[in-house]
Parts: structure tokens; sequence; C-alpha cells
């Protein structure tokens, strides 16, 4: 009994530890459904800058969010999921989220877009943080709602700070400062990689 | 003069379902070192048989033979096969009508085929000679399929030439060949007994042919008949 | 001057496309052969060095709990249970231990992984015992842990990865919202090390208010010593469950023997089918030379001369297609590793099929030995073939 245990584990093993690959949601189905609520179905694609433009892209996607790329799940090679949402035959908007280096560990920011590329929704599906609990509160990740790339386009990383709009939106943390701008970085990421993906056509 | 070959009452019965055919009926006969013996008969009149059976390519089924003081077959027993194939390798040259060269093989090679079994080291120099003497210098390296059916005849002569043999045996050597080459064939043979003491047996339907010999033996439904 | 050798070569090239077919054929069950052997070599000697890298070959765990990180993670630590930490010094005196080493596993469930939540595993080691006893967990930065008390994590290549951690990063551990420093990331070592978080066991207890306790101990006993006599003896500590690693191997060991039968009963069956494919293409070149081996007979060839040609034939078709197939199978390993590790139910790390120079030497001896088996008839019945029915069979006279 005991060795198949042991079995199981070596058996399961390279499922746990798959999570580890690119940055998917880890139940599509379900948070799908939840981030669109009137969606009949999705398809994902898997994109990379290297298959879509080369280093072209790579140079507009950091033009556009005013810093290099160049963490861990940064590189040209990074596939990227994005989930295209159908209600019916239409395009009712997308799914898309990315890696970015937190304070206590990866961060996962995913961000649901209608198709004129205006975040609907806003979902951090991982984040080690002693103040999680602000940042995954409603008062906070809804207010990215409505907005979109172009709100993003004056927005300093290195400063905090950009368009009113943006300024509006305060660091709910209580200690360490960087959890939020690793998220507002992980948003303007988002969306830059989603113009070149998606909206650039 | 001494006897090369001996044959007494040699015998040979063909059994073929319940027919009883007799190829040889008893033959009886001597032949001299030095003879020039040609067969002649019809198809069937058991000259090829008879040919086999004094080069002891086959057995017969009784009498007795010799292959000079050697007794080869006597009281319905043969000698071992190993020592026939001696027999055979050191006294006989065997030439075919339909040659019977290996295909993939050059015509020197064809030459000199007995010694791929049995190294000789001055074979070489032999095979050279022979080509030489039968006109088939220029085509040492050549496949048989290149030769003419003449130069074909022309190299199983000097296959059979090879081991140096005192008896040669020709069966219809000439029978895939045209008037002129069979001619050619004629001269070569009776040269080979003329100048290097060959005795030959030569097997023929074609009488132009067995003129070439000094003797000729008639043979009918497997009887010596004159 | 011809040779036998030579002659059997020539005719070989003859026939090429069924010569050709014929040594494919052999080349083909060469390959399967040798990757036979190859994969039961390298299947042994990477699952015991697998067994090997857990570097302990008794695990001595509290009954009834999980005691590995993985069933951990998926029951929670509401099934975890202790051992005392006094149970090492009663160990040490046996004389049988080599080395031992505490450990210490915990799981917390962290409410922000995902919309549901999830659990996080670590596990709490001894920086003085377990990294000798796991040599080849190599840091790609920093090192281990400086004290048993550091609130410090070491971190396997997965984690390090996902986490997007580097030496001198902070972790947090969920619901004991305690700070962790990040003082080691190891390189990968395609073992489940490279997804575990580890930490001084002794940490690990203050953080989680379990002192003086063990979830588990590794044990590695003098070379010499008895395993199994060992176990028994462990068996008297109360409470406790022992984990032989010898067991695994054979449990393992047992499920592969059925892949193994297969692969073999494939290997038979392709062995029989070269066997024929050369008896059929030699027999049918002795027929059809049946005049040509008359006349090498009559030309002074004894029956042992045609059966060295006839058999030199054989020798040269099995010997190319051993030599072809071996080569093939070497440079085929990695394709013909994927498609076993598919067929295989439990496959180890690290290279499945192991071919060197030996084994493909001993493949091609076999396969020409086989040949040599089969070319015995096809030469009995060329030898014994007597010049004058060769000769007339084809003048067609008496």
């Amino acid at each position: 009994m005991k060795v198949h245990v042991f079995l199981l584990f070596i058996l399961l093993f390279p499922i746990l530890i798959s999570a580890a690959t690119g940055c998917d949601l880890n139940d599509p189905d379900a948070d799908i459904k939840r981030l669109f609520p009137q969606s009949t179905g999705y398809k994902t694609a898997y994109l990379s800058l290297q298959k879509t433009g080369g280093s072209d892209a790579l140079k507009r996607v950091e033009k556009s969010l005013g810093d290099k790329l160049s963490g861990t799940y940064e590189t040209i090679d990074v596939p990227y999921s994005v989930y295209t949402v159908f209600k019916g035959k239409d395009v009712l908007g997308y799914v898309h989220g990315v890696n970015q280096k937190g304070q206590y560990g990866g961060l996962q920011v995913f961000l649901a877009l209608d198709n004129r590329g205006v975040i609907s929704n806003f979902y951090l599906q991982k984040l080690s943080s002693k103040d999680a609990k602000y940042f995954k509160d409603k008062k906070f990740t809804s207010q990215f709602k409505g907005l979109a790339l172009v709100d993003f386009s004056t927005y300093n990383l290195a400063t905090g700070k950009g368009s009113s709009k943006l300024n509006a939106i305060k660091d709910p943390a209580t200690s360490p400062k960087s959890d939020f701008a690793a998220i507002m970085r992980a948003v303007k990421k988002n969306l830059s990689l989603m113009q070149e993906f998606v909206f650039k056509k | 003069m001494s006897a090369i070959i001996t044959a007494q009452n040699l015998e040979k019965i063909y059994i073929r379902g319940s027919e009883k055919i007799v190829a040889v009926d008893k033959v009886s006969l001597s032949l001299e070192e030095g003879e020039f013996v040609s067969f002649v008969g019809p198809s069937g009149s058991g000259k090829t048989t008879l040919l086999h059976l004094l080069g002891c390519l086959d057995n017969p089924t009784s009498g007795s033979l010799s292959i000079g003081d050697i007794s080869v077959f006597a009281d319905n027993k043969s000698i071992s096969e190993q020592k026939l194939t001696k027999i055979r390798r050191n006294n006989f040259g065997y030439i075919f009508q339909k040659f019977y060269l290996i295909p993939t093989l050059t015509v020197k090679e064809n030459i000199l085929l007995p010694y791929a079994f049995y190294k000789n080291p001055s074979a070489n120099t032999t095979a050279e000679e022979l080509a030489e003497r039968l006109g088939l210098s220029h085509r040492l390296s050549h496949l048989p399929k290149e030769l003419s059916g003449g130069e074909m005849q022309r190299v199983a002569i000097a296959r059979a030439l090879i081991n140096k043999p005192n008896i040669l045996l020709a069966d219809e050597p000439t029978g895939n060949l045209d008037s002129k080459r069979s001619m050619e064939i004629a001269a070569i043979l009776s040269e080979l007994n003329r100048e290097d003491g060959i005795t030959i047996i030569l097997v023929t339907h074609n009488p132009a042919l067995a003129e070439v010999a000094n003797t000729t033996v008639h043979l009918q439904d497997g009887k010596v008949i004159g | 001057m011809p040779s036998i050798t030579g002659i059997a070569y020539k005719n070989l090239r003859r026939k090429r496309i069924r010569s050709i077919l014929t040594i494919f054929g052999i080349a083909l069950s060469t390959w399967v052969l040798v990757s036979l052997f190859g994969f039961n070599r390298g299947y042994e000697a990477s699952l015991n060095n697998d067994i090997d890298n857990l570097g302990f070959q008794v695990l001595l765990t509290a009954k009834g709990c999980p005691y590995e990180a993985a069933t951990l993670m998926l029951q929670g630590s509401k099934s975890l249970r202790y051992m005392p930490e006094t149970v090492l010094d009663s160990l040490n005196q046996n004389a049988a231990v080599d080395k031992i080493t505490p450990m210490l596993m915990q799981t917390v469930f962290d409410v922000n992984k995902g919309e549901e939540g999830g659990m996080v595993g670590y596990l709490g080691i001894d920086p003085e015992t377990y990294p000798s006893m796991k040599p080849y967990l190599t840091f790609s930065s920093g090192a281990w842990f400086t004290d048993r008390d550091a609130k410090e994590a070491v971190l396997g290549y997965e984690v390090a990865e996902l986490e997007q951690r580097e030496v001198g990063d902070l972790m947090l551990i969920p619901e004991k919202e305690v700070e962790v420093t990040v003082v080691g990331i190891m390189k990968r070592s395609g073992t489940q090390d490279d997804g575990t978080i580890f930490m001084p066991y002794k940490a690990l207890q203050t953080i989680f208010g379990v002192e003086n306790q063990l979830t588990s101990v590794g044990i590695k006993v003098k070379q010499d010593v008895d395993i199994n006599a060992y176990e028994e003896q462990l068996y008297s500590i109360p409470d406790v469950q022992v984990v032989s690693m010898a067991q695994v191997k054979n449990t393992i060991s047992n499920l592969v023997s059925t892949a193994k039968v297969m692969v073999m009963s494939i290997a038979i069956i392709a062995i029989l089918i070269a066997m024929v494919g050369v008896m059929n293409t030699i027999l049918m070149s002795v027929l059809e030379r049946y005049q040509e081996i008359g006349i090498m007979k009559s030309m002074g060839a004894t029956t042992f001369h045609i059966f060295r040609l006839i058999w030199f034939e054989t020798v040269i078709l099995c010997a190319l297609g051993g030599i072809i197939g071996s080569l093939f199978s070497i440079v085929m390993a990695s394709l013909t590793e994927t498609l076993i590790r598919y067929i295989l139910p439990y496959a180890p790390s690290g290279a499945l099929i192991r071919i060197d120079f030996m084994l493909a030497i001993k493949s091609i001896g076999i396969i020409t030995i086989i040949g040599l088996l089969s070319g015995i008839y096809p030469a009995y019945r060329a030898a014994k073939i007597k010049p004058i029915e060769a000769i007339r069979s084809s003048e067609g006279e008496l």
C-alpha cells in the first residue's frame, strides 16, 4: 500500500510542477464564465513575441511599456495564453494574464478586455502579500474597469504618476509599497502585449 | 602408349516412373593417352551420358571404370566423393554447350575459378598464357555478358585447361555457335591435342566437327555400333 | 585470383534490391535487439540512480503519515502525524546506521492561490545532515541555510521560477504571516526536489508550533548491513512505518516486467522474421545458381567449399545488417526512448537506453550467429547439389 502512495507521487509529480510554465488560468472554464458571465465558449491561443513579430514586436512592446522586458517571464519566446471569449459566434472579448515579480513571490495578473481593448474585469490569480485581502478587494480591483492602454500611455512606472484617472488609484497596502507598483506594471505590460497580439490589426 | 581411360561393361540405367531407361548399355572401351575421339549419334543415343561417366561426373549403374591406374568404379562401388573431386581436379577439363561462365566474375576470374577453392600462385601466369593463346588477352577484365558466343566458349576452354588436365571432355562445344566460330573451336581442340598431347573426348552431332577427331565412335540406343 | 568471399560478395550485388531488402530486415531486427538490451541495462541503472538519489535507503515516518510532499499537498496538513525528535537518539545508537537526517513536513492553505486557494508545502530539513545525503543537489545561486533556526528558504528550480525568486528575495508563509529570506536556489535536478521549498526544520517547528516533532527520518545504513533485518528492528519503535527503497524498486521492476516481456516478444518476432528472410533470400539464390554451383563442383569445389560460399553470403548479409542496425539504434536512441517512455507505466529520469560499443558488437555477433543458423539449410542444399544433376537439368539430355 505505502509503495503505491510513493508511485502515485512519482506519477503526479510532473502534473504538480507543470503550473510553472506560462501564465494560464488555473480553471479556464470556471474563470472565464466568472469574468464574462454571458460567454458561451472560448478559444485558447499560445502566442509569443517571437512568433508574432520577432525583435520588432519586442521593441514596440517595450516602447509602449516604457521599460525593458528583462524578467524571467518576459523573454521574447515566453508563450502567453490569450483566451478569446465568444457569445455564440460573436467575440465578447479577451482574457490574458501576465507574470510579474512581487514582494513575496510571483504575481499573476489577468485582465478581461472587451473587444475594443477596454478593461472589463481584473483578476489577481496569484499573489503572496500580507495585504492580499486589500488587493483582492472589489474596492481595489473595480478601479481598473473602463481603463484602456491609452490611459496608461503617460503613466510613469518609476514615479507612479500618470493621468488623473490613474492617479486616483491608490495603493491599498499598509506595509511595503512594491506590490502596488508591480501590479501597475503588470497591467500596463498586459495591455501593451494585447495591443501587439490582438488590437494592432 | 598406356590406356588413360578404361571402361568395362559400363552401364547406366535410369528409372523414370515405371519405365526403365538404359542410357548406356554395357559399353567397353579403352582410350590411349593423346587420343582424340569423338562420340556421335542421334539425340538420346547416350553419348553425353557416356561422356559424363568417363569424366567421373556421374556414377555408372554397373561395370567398371579406371582413370590411369586408379579404379574409380568397380563391383558396384564408387570411390569416395572426395577422391572423385580430386581426380576431376587433377585429370579433367570440361567444356559444355552452354559455357556455364559465372556472370558476376570477369573473364580472368572465370578462367581461374578452380583456384577460388585451391590456392595456386602460378595459376595467374597460366591464365594469362592461356588467354594469350586463345586470343582473349584484351578481354580479361570483361564480364561474360560483354563477350560474343565464340569468346565465351574460348573462356570456357581456358577455364577447362587452367588445371593442366590430361583429358579434355567437350560436350557439344559448338552447339550454340555458328559454323565459322565452330570451326575456330575445332581448330583449337585439334591444336591442343596435337601440340599439347591432351586426350580429348568430343561429343557432337556435327559431322564436320567430328571429322577433326582421329577416331569416331558411333552410338545408338546406348550401344557402340562402330 | 577469385576467392570464395569475392564470389559470395559479387553474387549478392547481382540481386541488389533483394540483398538490400534482406539487409534492411536484419538491420531492423538488430535495432530492436540492441535497443532492448540497451533498455534492460539503462532502465535498471536509471531506476537505481533515481532511488539512490533519494539519498537514503530507508525512510521512517510516523504511522499513518504521508511521507512525500505530493501526498501532503493533496491531503493537507490535517493528515500529518508526528514522532518525537528523541527518536533520533535511539536511531543513532544502532550500529547499522551510517547517517540519519530528520525531516519535518508542513503545509498551509494559501487563500490567495487562484479563486479557491491551494496548498503550499514546506520541507524542514537539517542543514548539517541533509546536504551530504543528497550530494547531487547543486546550487545555481546561493547556498544552504546558515543555521537550524534561521528563517530562510532554499528553493527548487521550479519553485524559484514560478515565484520569480532570487537569492535575497523574501517569501511569505501564508496564514503564519512569517517572512522568510531566500538564501539559495537549486539547479534543475529532474527530481521531486525541483518543486520543493526547503527550510531549516527547527525554524519550521517554531513557526508552526510543533516543537520537538518530526514527520520522518531518512536513514542511510552502512554498506554491509542487511537492510531487511535492520527494517525489522525499526518496527520495534512504536507508531512508525518503514518504507524501504528496495521495496519501491521491486514494485516498479514488477510493473515494468510486463512491458519488458512485450518488448522481448517483439524482438523475438523481429528476429524470426529476419531469419526467415535470410533463409528465403539465400535459398532462392542457391536455386537460381543450381548450374553455376554444379560447375564449381565439377571444377573441383568440394561440398565444404560450396557450403562455405553460401555461408559467406549469409555472413555478409547479417554482418552488414547488424552493423547498420546497430548504428541506427545508436542514432535513434532518443526516439526509441520516447517510444518506450510512452509504453511504460513508470519511467525513471535519466537515460533509459544505454548503448555502448560492446553492446553493439555483442548484438552484431548475436545477429550474425542467428544468420549463420538460418544459412545452414540453404548452404546444405547447395552443397548437396551433384554436378551432373545441375548440368543435366539444363542440357535436358540423358
